[in-house]
């Protein structure tokens, strides 16, 4: 997929990062980030409206309570497409810079992670990544994941390198699991929650 | 208007009377709260521990005015983010340090779920919101 003698895809300057990418890495970039905003202009204000290939960027948080769900939904939902539609309007808008600030940095991530998110979902891509088949009708698409699974790898790692130090005490704060098995009985989406391993 | 302390009375009562602290927790999974909340059919009279004063409930309103309780953050495993991203979503939002972030990240992807943060309702909603910003499956629950 890449030469391992390629350099490196992201450099720390001193303001922000230096950017080398081949040209059909840029002409991905700056495509399929437009395709996925465009179909999120169409995306109304509750999940009634949301296309179902769109679903899975918006998760429930509360899937067991249909009116604190409907509630939140009315809150959050709006601010959240345009959240989504910023940050692939900024990796669209920058696909041919050879230079990123920290704030471009982060946005090509939100981006990646809402493209690795429609794509996976629709290719049913899991956690143990098969090589594609030739032969698979979908083969480009999964070259397309695995190419934003290795850029979105990249990304995060250059900006974990940017956090502050851990916020004092901020470790103390969370109750140890209080459960033996998964809480509720229904996941994120709707779905039984899988047995414990 | 005494609704909000009441519930809070009257739902320790209830969790008092159907779990006492010796009798063996059942094995697999706990009630939710709403398995808590229903054992109360519709608006029913209930005493007050300690006052003996009457008060009407709405079943509905109970876990909103539960202070005792706090609201957790659970994220739940998918398998299209990766864990790297996981685990700075983790440091970033709250502040952890890349261990405790690493082994909250290492609880979704085994157990399926982790509990990444709690407190008051208000303040857990807005935790699951920008969650979901980062693209990460996260939902809400009232502790049991």
């Amino acid at each position: 997929m890449t030469a391992p003698d390629r350099p490196p895809v992201l450099t720390r300057v001193d303001d922000g990062f230096a950017l080398s990418l081949s040209p059909d890495e840029r002409a991905l970039l700056s495509s399929i980030p437009t395709q996925l905003a465009d179909a999120l202009g169409s995306v109304g204000e509750t999940d009634g409206e949301l296309p179902e290939g769109l679903r899975r960027l918006f998760p429930a948080a509360y899937p067991t309570d249909a009116s604190a769900e409907a509630n939140y939904v009315s809150v959050v939902r709006a601010d959240l497409v345009e959240h989504h539609r910023h940050a692939l309007a900024i990796l669209a808008r920058t696909a041919s810079a050879t230079h990123l600030d920290d704030e471009a940095a982060e946005a090509w991530l939100a981006a990646l992670v809402d493209l690795r998110i429609v794509i996976g979902a629709s290719l049913g891509a899991t956690e143990d990544p098969a090589e594609p088949a030739r032969d698979d009708p979908r083969y480009s698409d999964w070259l397309c994941y695995d190419y934003l699974t290795y850029l979105e790898s990249l990304v995060v790692d250059a900006l974990a390198g940017l956090l502050p130090p851990p916020a004092p005490n901020a470790d103390d704060t969370t109750p140890d699991d209080p459960w033996g098995d998964p809480p509720g009985g229904l996941r994120w989406d709707g779905t039984p929650v899988p047995p414990n391993p | 208007m005494t609704d909000g302390f009441a519930h809070l009375t009257v739902d320790r009562v209830e969790r008092r009377s159907r779990s006492p602290a010796s009798a063996p927790q059942p094995v697999g999974r706990r009630p939710r709260p709403e398995a808590v909340t229903t054992a109360i059919t519709g608006y029913e009279t209930r005493a007050r521990l300690g006052a003996g004063t009457a008060v009407a409930v709405g079943p509905e309103k109970l876990d909103e005015l539960d202070v005792d309780r706090p609201w957790l953050v659970i994220v739940w495993n998918d398998p299209v983010n990766l864990m790297s991203y996981v685990t700075y979503v983790f440091q970033k939002l709250f502040g952890y340090s890349l261990a405790k972030a690493t082994r909250l990240m290492l609880d979704v992807h085994r157990k399926g779920r982790a509990v990444v943060a709690s407190g008051p309702r208000e303040r857990v909603e807005l935790d699951v919101a920008r969650l979901h910003r980062h693209g990460l499956w996260a939902t809400l629950e009232h502790q049991s």
